[in-house]
């Protein structure tokens, strides 16, 4: 399943997620729910944000995996999971536990479709044999 | 047994009263963060860091 897909199911699914981003590693917006590119990007910035915000509160140590900030106007959640990271916005008073489980699954439905890295081959190894021939 | 039946009702109706005017009362606001490592951090209005958090968020929920 693509980004897009896994996201337009996600918003299928979960009638709380008012909008939400996948971004990458590096942090780059790898895609968005809804047209409104400028709201995908303000919400991308704001999980990298928050991440940074969440991982000072600590100082050092464990990366940070989840960020929930509940509000009155809303709430906004930020999952990491592996090289991808969810962010979503709710209306105020969001059922806390189902928003993180749809999200997870949207990541994990991302990353089961996304094809393995190439295993790099080892050299065969020289025997004594060889090394002599080379002489 | 009208009795007992009576004082249940009276019981219910009080505790949902209880929950219904007092439980309101709690911080509506809060933040949450985990960690890789399994540990977790409620922040809550007043605790340093959280007004960070919110400023945050409020960008994204505008």
């Amino acid at each position: 399943m693509d980004v897009a897909q896994a996201l337009a199911e996600l918003t299928e699914l979960s009638s709380q997620v008012r909008r939400a981003v996948v971004l990458d590693a590096e942090g780059a917006l790898v895609g968005s729910t809804g047209e409104d590119s400028g709201a995908a990007e303000s919400l991308a910035r704001a999980a990298r944000d928050l991440v940074e915000a969440a991982a000072d509160l600590r100082g050092s140590g464990s990366a940070v995996t989840r960020v929930e900030v509940e509000l009155e106007e809303g709430a906004v959640f930020v999952l990491r999971e592996g090289e991808r990271t969810i962010a979503a916005t709710t209306g105020p008073e969001p059922t806390a536990g189902l928003v993180a489980y749809d999200l997870r699954t949207c990541l994990k439905g991302i990353s089961e479709s996304e094809p393995e890295k190439p295993k790099r081959r080892r050299a065969p190894r020289k025997t004594k044999a060889d090394e002599g021939t080379g002489e | 047994m009208r009795r007992l039946v009576r004082l249940a009702v009276l019981i219910a109706l009080a505790v949902w009263a209880w929950r219904f005017f007092l439980g309101r009362n709690e911080p509506l606001e809060r933040a949450t963060v985990a960690y890789e490592d399994g540990s977790a951090v409620v922040v809550e209005p007043g605790s340093p860091g959280f007004e960070r958090l919110a400023a945050t968020a409020r960008t994204a929920l505008r």
